[in-house]
């Protein structure tokens, strides 16, 4: 037994490393792969003004809103401020057409007057607010007032939510000045009523402070960035891509008529599949650790946040191998009721994307729709994803990480069980 | 001394699933000990259907088997222990080198060691292969890669062989090696059981042949003999045509 498994191995990887194509797609591709997604996806982790947007801004105000929402977005950092296009003040009109050329994606209008505006609103509110009971004042503040204008343009291709991000942050701007200048109308106003010579100063402050806190163990010092949440979500799913050339060793097999000497030799089917599970176990483990060490050497050449594994090393290496176990038991199920090449290929690729979009790979479950959340958990991606995210992200240790390893064997096992008996049944009574 | 039955097939019926027409309809062969014996017949005649039942690749829909006096469907693991296939398709692993590919089936048999490697030598010496042996499979002609896989199917000296069409598709001195050298091991004792659509090759090669037809035996016999019973035949190719007719049994 253990000489035909010794054997049996052996072939397996002989196998394995003759197939040049097979070893780029099990490890260089996962790689590329981890890049390049993290490289992409590092943008939402980072802070706003690590990645400055251009945002063109023409200010015809020239008066403290227009000054005061200039060196707000210069100041914020979130932004690079546009005033010039070589070197020719803005207009109106370029400024529609730079966008709409998709040159620019934002452009903030303030006309003239803007402040003017605001400063009478101001005036008139404080007017009113002054003189209670008066219904002239009051109704003659509703009808004379024109509101102050502020025009955004938008490339089409921005994001709702981003168009959103935007507007609020205008909204805080234009909110405070509001807010500063009818504190300072209101302070003229009640400095009139006092004895000559004294005046008073108003200035609206913020009086809550924002603290944030990262709910996780509170020995555990990781910070949460792209590399710590991309690195496990994009392994998961390179080491289920292991489908396509386990799918494609066991057709190729059975295409070759290989397959018929093995069954035709002293053995079970079991026996065969034994060798295959374990040599790609080993390549899915491999695959892993090459994650690990490009996530903590080769990121950060890249100018990303090196990896931070953690110290629950042995609970890592179990839910790595858990994860193995489930896409090798997953592949070889394919394979054994797969037909041909194309058949394993296409449904064997399709199907592990369908269950990463499932399993919250491409988008976190939390933001996905209250059905595709319960969904969710049946995927196996998912299990893995989870489980990494426990050790990763939330200090998790083997405890945390036991009930996501044993849903990962179980399928594994159901996987193994289904291909067992169907080819006990539909291939060998054909 | 009478010659002892190593293969008892009583009945032996197989209709495969969604088909209508059996593939083989109660047929009953009795094959002897260190007989070769041969299957013969047009496309479709059953000829590997009753190969793939013998080895236990497929189940039969109705009948007994009986090999070296063990029941086949109780009795598997150990009728493969002493059963040699050498299927019709080329069953090797084209990447890896002959010495590789039957090192892994060698060991698969239990073969090892010295053993092993003396085995193989002696193998690929005997089908003029051994300087070959570290080229990869495919990289070999069709006639080379047919003695490779009939040598994966002898190599651990079974007492029955399954040979489903071992020469086809490859030149005259190819054919001629492995035929002197399965009639070798066949005067060393093994029982053969052949497939062959060559009429000329089985009637010289076979102690004994079967011709089949839609799945039943339609003649059976020494070569000679059957030619004997039909004067106005000379050949046995003319009595296949006579007994099978002419007309292309496309399936």
């Amino acid at each position: 037994m253990i000489l035909r498994l010794l054997a049996s191995i052996r072939k397996e990887f002989l196998l394995l490393v003759r197939d040049r194509a097979g070893l780029a797609i099990m490890f260089l591709m996962p790689m590329v792969l981890i890049l390049v997604m993290t490289l992409i996806q590092d943008v939402s982790f980072r802070k706003l003004d690590e990645t400055r947007l251009s945002i063109l801004f023409m200010d015809e105000d020239m008066d403290c809103l227009g000054v005061a929402v200039g060196e707000g977005l210069e100041g914020s950092g979130f932004f690079q401020v546009v005033t010039t296009i070589d070197r020719s003040a803005l207009t109106t009109e370029k400024v529609f057409q730079e966008i709409a050329q998709g040159k620019y994606q934002i452009g903030i209008v303030i006309p003239k007057g803007t402040s003017e505006i605001i400063r009478s609103r101001a005036r008139e509110s404080v007017r009113r607010a002054l003189s209670e009971g008066d219904s002239a004042v009051r109704s003659a503040t509703h009808k004379g007032q024109d509101r102050a204008r502020i025009i955004l343009y938008f490339d089409p291709v921005i994001k709702s939510s981003f168009r959103q991000s935007i507007r609020n942050a205008l909204e805080n701007f234009t909110s405070r000045i509001e807010a500063k200048i009818a504190f300072q109308v209101f302070a003229g106003e009640i400095s009139s009523f006092l004895p000559e010579g004294r005046q008073i100063f108003l200035e609206p402050r913020n009086s809550v402070n924002f603290e944030e806190i990262y709910a996780t163990d509170q020995y555990n010092e990781i910070v949460p960035n792209s590399v710590q949440h991309n690195v496990p979500a994009w392994t998961v799913f390179a080491m289920f891509f292991i489908v396509i050339p386990l799918t494609g060793n066991l057709i190729k097999e059975r295409e070759s008529g290989t397959a018929l000497r093995l069954q035709v030799m002293p053995g079970s089917y079991i026996h065969v599949l034994s060798s295959k599970i374990l040599v790609y176990l080993v390549v899915c483990l491999i695959q892993f650790l090459l994650m690990m060490l490009a996530g903590t050497i080769l990121f950060p050449l890249f100018g990303l946040p090196a990896l931070d594994p953690g110290h629950q090393k042995l609970a890592l290496f179990i839910l790595a191998a858990s994860t193995a176990f489930a896409a090798t038991g997953y592949g070889v199920m394919l394979g054994t009721i797969a037909t041909t090449h194309e058949q394993a290929a296409s449904f064997g690729s399709v199907s592990v994307v369908i269950l990463a979009a499932i399993g919250g790979i491409w988008v976190p479950v939390f933001m996905m729709p209250n059905i595709m959340q319960k969904l969710s958990g049946i995927s196996p991606l998912n299990w893995g994803l989870e489980g990494f995210y426990d050790v990763f992200l939330r200090g998790g240790g083997m405890v945390e990480v036991l009930p996501y390893v044993s849903r990962l064997l179980g399928f594994f096992i159901v996987m193994l069980l289904i291909a067992f008996y169907y080819h006990k049944f539909k291939v060998v009574s054909d | 001394m009478p010659e002892k039955t190593l293969i008892t097939i009583k009945n032996l019926s197989k209709t495969y699933k969604g088909s209508d027409e059996p593939a083989l309809d109660s047929i009953c062969i009795r094959i002897l000990e260190k007989e070769i014996y041969g299957l013969l017949g047009p496309n479709g005649a059953g000829k590997t259907t009753t190969i793939h039942i013998l080895c236990g690749l497929l189940q039969p829909t109705s009948g007994e088997v009986t090999i070296n006096a063990l029941k086949l469907d109780r009795n598997l693991v150990q009728i493969r222990r002493i059963i040699g296939v050498v299927p019709q398709e080329i069953a090797l692993y084209p990447t890896l080198t002959a010495w590789e590919n039957l090192q892994f089936v060698g060991s698969m048999y239990g073969l090892k060691g010295m053993t092993l490697r003396q085995r193989i030598e002696e193998c690929l010496d005997m089908l003029g292969l051994l300087k070959f042996a570290g080229r990869k499979i495919k990289a070999y002609s069709g006639g080379m890669k047919r003695r490779i896989n009939l040598i994966a199917g002898i190599l651990h000296k079974p007492r029955i062989l399954f040979l489903d069409e071992p020469t086809v598709g490859i030149d005259v001195q190819s054919r001629t090696v492995i035929l002197a050298y399965l009639k070798e091991m066949n005067n060393s004792g093994t029982t053969i059981i052949y497939t062959s659509q060559y009429l000329e090759e089985a009637e010289n090669f076979c102690s004994r042949i079967a011709i089949l037809d839609c799945g039943r035996i339609i003649a059976e016999g020494r070569p000679k003999e059957l030619i004997a019973s039909k004067p106005e035949y000379t050949d046995l190719e003319s009595i296949f045509l006579h007994l099978t007719g002419r007309h292309l049994r496309d399936h």
